[in-house]
């Protein structure tokens, strides 16, 4: 079977962060962990094409996934493999957006990350197959992705026993018994001694480590961002007031402040009255500007980014984040101010 | 704590009349009484609209549900809000079981909701199982909305304990004795002794719970007589999040209280209840969940169960209190909806505990379509979803008031398929 093998700039050895934004190329044969992949594969397969793109390029903005998909085909694909992304947020992000779309657009497909990747979540119902958290885990992790590749190629769907992650989907669904009854029954049988009851697992939430401080605050680019649903007065991107699927960007350049009557706050989750009343409050550009005049920052980046974090799901919010540093790294910015509500 | 004793009326129908009245299972409203009880210089048209179970009926932007009650001519019910907190408790409450009022209509921080009286997302709600005496409003030209939203709740409660007072004379359907709960130090023969805590939102105007008629937002965790929930000592004023909402008559029929009860003396002992308030700041948050293990230690519980309302902070507090009570040594489980995406595949937990056990009341972001119906109230126009009330319309159960019910009334849960795969092997 001919197959197409996505990497990023890094795995395709074109180099690291100052690659970042490098647009998409394709390369001949594999390249980087294809090699090792191609020989683990045998002769029934063959990968014929490396598609590559930089991080920031590709995480940054959605529409990339079409054209990295329309160059795996235009190379003659009849099965795509992403990664492995191990635990690498943007790469992770892009290589589950290329497996949804090419499994979309009826392209069998297969993707390689840890199964806490950030980005797990944009593949929806498109395999995922576990990579461990590092690249020094490359050989399992490729012995893992081989032997999918090999079943998904045979037409076979992939299960946890392949090592799917990712997609074992939570559905709803009504049962006997409300649920203040199961509550009661859950507390008799933790109290009985079966102390793994639960209907939900429990635990294993993200600790995010804060970065480094900024080395030199005087010289760095600075970014306001906010969930607190901040736009222009009248909404006329529609952003949502609950449950984002997206975010938006507003340019500020020129801006000392945020007027109201011209910007406001369109959050579901809180009174806006006061945020309204000074927008500035909710994203405080007046602040930042003053900062930037004293020189206590070196430059207020020129657009600032704005969702809305009421009732939205950890998953885009996750995809939101990763998002965002991409941009911003592709913006050379190094610190960003984010405002939650 | 106090005994008290539910003496049932049911309703199985209703009608608009020239008197309030009620007999043999047929609530008859009257229109004037309606409106005298509604009478506020904050408020300007009222107008009442009846709904029932399986009718073509959409209710759009609904407010606070609550059950009609009655302690008969010397009144008792609502304490705080229509009664004195200090008078003699427990004895008789009638209850219209079958019946609500609740009012439908624009307020800010009102996150619009519905209540479809038929069609797949009946099953969800449980005011779609209620005859309902609808409350639409205009706020009275030139008034504060939040004067507005009070005369709305007084209109409500009143309207209520009249519909109640009708049935007061007639022979009940049933009597149920609620006995009080269990004290400290009372010999169980084994049983656990098991309680409930029940968080409530206090997030300022519009998003506030208040109990005898008082915001609890600053108050420690407290100790409370569930006789009194019952005589609606809690009542509902927070509009958020319409499925993770706690009306009013859901807290005067308290489902966790309800199946402790019913299991009082079999395997557990109830052992009471606990209310806290959910504050909107991480050393609040710290403060409170210490404070209700201690409280939930004295009061000498083997276990509680947790209940929350609204999401996000709300989800923080009922993660933190359950941790508490663990690392105190008490069993803990929780009552949380899963935020995990239309198709079910994102974490299922914003913030939860990093022990005890969690019961799912179904999933926030799970699409629901739901067909056109014959008429709306409360409004013509779902401005979040940008359609008519009336329309086919596509729908997160995020949107069915009380759907995913945090008190425990529904029936949803999730489940994960196919299993998830172990995840040791990989590492």
């Amino acid at each position: 079977m001919r197959l197409v093998h996505y990497v990023n700039q890094f795995y395709a050895g074109l180099g690291g962060e100052d690659a970042a934004d490098l647009g998409p190329r394709v390369l001949a044969g594999a390249t980087g962990p294809g090699r090792l992949l191609q020989q683990l594969l045998g002769a029934d397969h063959q990968i014929v094409a490396t598609v590559v793109c930089g991080d920031n390029y590709a995480a940054s903005d959605p529409s990339v996934s079409a054209e990295l998909l329309g160059m795996a085909r235009a190379e003659g694909a009849e099965l795509l493999i992403a990664g492995p992304a191990f635990g690498s947020g943007r790469y992770g992000l892009v290589c589950a957006r290329l497996v949804a779309a090419a499994q979309a657009a009826g392209l069998p497909a297969v993707a390689s990350m840890h199964p806490d990747n950030p980005g797990i979540g944009e593949a929806g119902a498109a395999p995922v197959v576990a990579a461990g958290a590092v690249a020094r885990q490359m050989r399992p992790t490729l012995e893992r992705l081989a032997a999918a590749v090999a079943k998904l190629a045979t037409g076979a769907p992939l299960t946890a026993a392949d090592g799917r992650v990712g997609a074992a989907a939570r559905i709803g669904r009504l049962v006997e018994d409300r649920a203040a009854k199961r509550a009661v029954e859950l507390v008799v049988a933790r109290l009985a001694g079966d102390r793994d009851a639960t209907e939900v697992p429990v635990g294993g939430f993200d600790v995010v480590v804060p970065a480094a401080p900024v080395d030199k605050a005087a010289a760095a680019a600075v970014a306001l961002v906010t969930e607190g649903a901040v736009v222009p007065f009248g909404n006329p991107d529609r952003l949502e007031s609950a449950r984002a699927t997206r975010w938006l960007r507003y340019p500020i350049e020129g801006l000392d402040g945020l007027a109201s009557g011209t910007w406001e706050s369109v959050a579901g989750g809180f009174a806006t009255t006061h945020a309204n009343a000074d927008p500035n409050r909710l994203l405080p550009l007046d602040a930042t500007r003053e900062l930037e005049r004293e020189g206590a920052i070196g430059r207020l980046h020129g657009e600032f980014f704005s969702t809305v974090g009421n009732g939205t799901t950890v998953a885009t919010a996750k995809r939101f984040g990763v998002e965002w540093a991409a941009a911003l790294r592709k913006a050379g910015v190094q610190a960003a101010i984010l405002t939650a509500t | 704590m106090t005994a008290l004793r539910r003496v049932v009326h049911e309703v199985h129908s209703v009608e608009f009349g020239p008197a309030t009245g009620y007999h043999e299972h047929h609530l008859t409203v009257g229109r004037e009484q309606v409106e005298s009880l509604f009478a506020d210089p904050a408020l300007g048209a009222v107008r009442p609209r009846l709904a029932s179970p399986g009718e073509s009926i959409r209710i759009i932007t609904p407010l606070d549900v609550v059950e009609p009650r009655s302690k008969g001519r010397g009144g008792g019910v609502f304490p705080g809000f229509l009664a004195p907190v200090n008078r003699k408790r427990g004895l008789d409450t009638h209850v219209l079981r079958g019946a609500a009022v609740l009012a439908a209509g624009y307020l800010p921080r009102n996150q619009e909701g519905l209540i479809d009286m038929s069609g797949p997302a009946a099953q969800l709600s449980p005011f779609s199982r209620t005859h309902n005496v609808v409350i639409e409003f205009d706020p009275a030209e030139g008034a504060p909305l939040l004067e507005a939203e009070q005369a709305v709740r007084r209109g409500l409660l009143r309207l209520a304990v009249a519909l109640a007072d009708a049935a007061v004379g007639s022979a009940p359907d049933a009597v149920e004795e609620l006995a009080a709960p269990h004290r400290p130090g009372t010999p169980t023969g084994g049983l656990p002794r098991v309680g409930v805590i029940t968080n409530l939102q206090t997030q300022g105007a519009f998003k506030d719970v208040f109990v005898y008629g008082a915001s609890m937002a600053g108050s420690l965790p407290t100790l409370f007589d569930p006789a009194e929930i019952e005589d609606g000592a809690v009542v509902a004023g927070q509009y958020g999040h319409p499925a993770l909402r706690n009306p009013t008559y859901l807290h005067q029929n308290h489902p966790v209280i309800a199946e402790l009860r019913a299991r009082d003396g079999h395997d557990l002992h109830f052992a009471g209840v606990v209310l806290c308030p959910e504050p909107v700041e991480q050393a609040g948050k710290e403060h409170v969940s210490a404070h209700a293990a201690w409280l939930c230690q004295a009061a000498g519980f083997d276990a509680a169960i947790v209940t929350k309302e609204g999401a996000g902070n709300a989800d923080n507090d009922l993660g933190m209190k359950v941790d508490a009570l663990e690392a105190a040594g008490l069993t803990a489980v929780a009552l949380y909806a899963e935020m995990s995406g239309p198709d079910g595949t994102g974490p299922p937990l914003v913030a939860g505990p990093r022990r005890g056990a969690v019961v799912s009341t179904g999933n926030y972001d799970q699409r629901l379509t739901l067909p056109a119906v014959e008429r709306a109230l409360g409004g013509t126009r779902l401005r979040i979803i940008d359609a008519e009330a009336t329309a086919a319309i596509e729908v997160p159960v995020a949107m069915i008031l009380g759907g995913l019910s945090p008190l425990g009334a529904g029936r949803l849960t999730c489940r994960a398929e196919p299993p998830a795969v172990d995840l040791e092997e990989v590492a």
